[in-house]
């Protein structure tokens, strides 16, 4: 190896990489924390000193799916032999299971209203990040100043006309009103985003395509967005994690049918306080896929938080 | 420095922008700092016209 | 400046035989139907809303009570919120979280950072989970901080009290009017370090190598290095992080809303917060809508600076 000078020496990385894996294992503790608490039994969950190593237990996982009743011994004698291992694990808490949560909902909502925001955000989207990446589009820079400045725009002031405006327009606590409205917050984002990415595919396939005797338009679908697919995909999936993540408005305009999880685990209560291995198991189904999309996008990631900004 | 006022001068973007963002940066201060309430006051108005300069001067030339 | 573009020098060129077979709509109506659903879509749900917001903002409406007179009073609403000495305090409680927070996101982020690039084995790995708290519902997080805060279970009072000696059911981080400041810089802090770390990382990756071989010929220090080179170039990426994170907190609301929604007393009473009560809990329309005007026209200005400090970033 020839020798460098901006190549630091062993000793200095060796010392680097310890710092940083000891800052690693700290900002992950909280983390692992979350993850093990969901397996614990209420009594560990809150046990002092606090428990490491415990005896795994599905009942915060079983609590978070259901809602159970409090059953006397001849209630449960009558209920007969539980029929399932989830059954036994509320019988052993001296209830019955009485149906289920309103988790499961919770999350398809987040689901529903996460998928259908990216899908609408990405395709207005990739449109106008075209329109502007390509075309001369009168007073652009002011445009995209302002698609910018809608995203910046503290949630809480916003909501007070919109939810006069969704009152008005039967659109509180709807599916329907929460994917225009997150689709609203992240255009801004998926614009700022694929214009970056557009402008980097060269502009000469375009025109190759169009001498061959494509419209604008078939350019535009049979060479742009193939070669635009990866960065649509990273976009998507920023779209995606912070409709999945948005906490402010859905607690101010959603409180029944449309609900997303955010607002709903913390409400989560067990008998006699807070049941804190199912709010943890709740956090943990809720947080564990976004963790698997950050490993994807980490590639992406200084674009995304950036606005496209800081390319790297 | 005489540059600085020289564009000014000329209605130049540079200098312009400089002057309305320590405006904003100043109207944000005076709407957080903890010693005169008269200075909160009047940070919003101060805040407001740096803003406004600002979107009018960024047309101004470079 | 019309024939500037490579492709509207072609069209021009284009004998025509071949310009037939680009047929379709002009470049002009496309770009409009591209732009259009978007700029429609960004007019209903943010300036619509913000022109009613600013109108609301000059009278006494109240959203609760349908059946009264809404009563335009001009500048009434503005001049009781800026004179009012309990959202002035809201606004140094802010104040507070902010500058802690981007002190402390800044120092660590930056230190991080820079140990990172010195390319040790498996940076990668350990930076995507470095990274992993930024990326999470900052609601849930907020939530389960509760249960890390809770005076003797909880593990983060544990962990002080490990090093301290100190009772772990001494102290509550969220119940305690001294702490609970400092309770949300912490999370805050765990929970954004990462995105401060990775805007410096690309600031320092950005700075060519041949840079540091000049100063080594001209046999300077290390540390005459660090500040004469390293500083001055990852300045404007520092920047642009420290106005992001401004405006964020500026603005936050959930995180802090769900790990000590704004107590004990006022002491972590954010002005989202404080306004989602006006607005939300006490219904005062008018007076709150002049509340979040003030708001916006705060971070708009923020923003226009953001703005131009990335465009200097992306000229780099």
């Amino acid at each position: 190896m020839s020798f460098s000078v901006t190549e630091p020496n062993k000793g200095t990385k060796w010392f680097a990489g310890v710092l940083v894996v000891g800052y690693a294992l700290v900002t992950i503790a909280p983390l692992l924390w979350i993850i093990a608490t969901g397996f614990k039994s209420p009594a560990d969950s809150i046990a002092y000193p606090p428990k490491v190593v415990f005896e795994p237990s599905m009942e915060g996982y079983v609590n978070l799916f259901t809602e159970r009743t409090r059953a006397t011994e001849d209630m449960l004698e009558a209920a007969g032999e539980p029929e399932t291992w989830y059954e036994e694990i509320a019988r052993d808490q001296g209830t019955v299971i009485s149906g289920p949560s309103r988790y499961g909902e919770r999350f398809l909502n987040s689901v529903v209203i996460g998928f259908g925001s990216t899908a609408l955000c990405m395709i207005l989207g990739t449109a106008a990040a075209y329109a502007f990446s390509r075309f001369r589009v009168p007073l652009k820079d002011d445009l995209l100043f302002f698609i910018l400045s809608t995203r910046m725009m503290p949630p809480i002031a916003v909501a007070i006309p919109i939810f006069l405006m969704f009152r008005n327009l039967g659109l509180n606590d709807t599916h329907l009103g929460m994917i225009l409205l997150y689709t609203g917050v992240n255009l801004s984002l998926s614009v700022w985003l694929l214009k970056g990415f557009i402008d980097e595919i060269p502009i000469e396939y375009e025109e190759a395509a169009l001498i061959d005797g494509y419209t604008r338009f078939q350019a535009f679908y049979k060479v742009v967005l193939p070669q635009a697919a990866t960065g649509i995909a990273s976009t998507a999936i920023f779209c995606l994690i912070f409709a999945w993540n948005e906490y402010a408005f859905a607690v101010l305009l959603t409180s029944g049918t449309a609900q997303t999880a955010p607002p709903f685990i913390p409400t989560i209560i067990g008998v006699g306080g807070k049941d804190w291995p199912a709010v943890a198991a709740g956090a943990t189904i809720f947080l564990v896929p976004v963790m698997v999309f950050t490993i994807l996008l980490r590639k992406h990631l200084l674009r995304g938080i950036t606005f496209g900004a800081v390319r790297k | 420095m005489s540059d600085f006022i020289h564009n000014l001068l000329r209605l130049r973007r540079g200098p312009w922008e400089m002057v309305a963002s320590v405006l904003i940066a100043l109207g944000v201060a005076m709407l957080m700092q903890p010693f005169a309430i008269t200075l909160y006051t009047y940070s919003f108005i101060t805040t407001l016209i740096g803003t406004v300069m600002f979107i009018i001067v960024s047309h101004f030339p470079e | 400046m019309m024939k500037n573009t490579p492709i509207e020098k072609i069209a021009s060129a284009t004998p025509d035989n071949v310009a037939r077979h680009i047929r379709g709509l002009s470049d002009r109506s496309i770009a409009w139907i591209f732009v259009a659903p978007t700029i429609f879509l960004l007019l209903a749900i943010n300036i619509f809303p913000l022109i009613w917001t600013v109108w609301l903002s000059f009278t006494n409406s109240r959203v609760n009570r349908p059946n009264r007179d809404v009563d335009w009073v001009g500048l009434r609403n503005y001049e009781r919120i800026l004179t009012d000495s309990d959202i002035w305090n809201t606004m140094q409680a802010t104040a507070h979280f902010l500058i802690w927070t981007i002190v402390l996101q800044v120092l660590i982020g930056f230190m991080l950072a820079f140990l990172i690039n010195k390319k040790f084995k498996g940076n990668d790995l350990w930076t995507t989970i470095i990274v992993f708290p930024m990326m999470l519902s900052p609601a849930v997080v907020g939530n389960f901080w509760t249960f890390l805060y809770q005076p003797q279970i909880g593990l983060f009072n544990y962990v002080i009290a490990f090093f301290t000696g100190a009772d772990p059911a001494s102290f509550s981080m969220i119940g305690d009017v001294h702490l609970a400041p400092w309770a949300i810089v912490i999370a805050d802090t765990w929970m954004w370090t990462p995105f401060v770390m990775l805007i410096c990382l690309a600031g320092l990756r950005s700075i060519p190598g041949s840079i540091y071989e000049a100063a080594e010929c001209d046999r300077a220090s290390k540390w005459r290095q660090f500040w004469t080179i390293t500083v001055p170039m990852v300045l404007p990426f520092l920047m642009l992080a420290v106005l992001f994170r401004g405006i964020e907190n500026f603005k936050m609301f959930d995180l802090v809303v769900q790990l000590t929604g704004g107590g004990p007393g006022n002491t972590t009473t954010l002005t989202s917060i404080d306004l989602k009560r006006e607005a939300f809990e006490k219904w005062r329309t008018g007076y709150s809508s002049a509340y979040a005007v003030i708001l916006f026209v705060t971070v708009f200005g923020l923003a226009s600076i953001y703005v131009k400090a990335l465009n200097k970033v992306k000229e780099r």
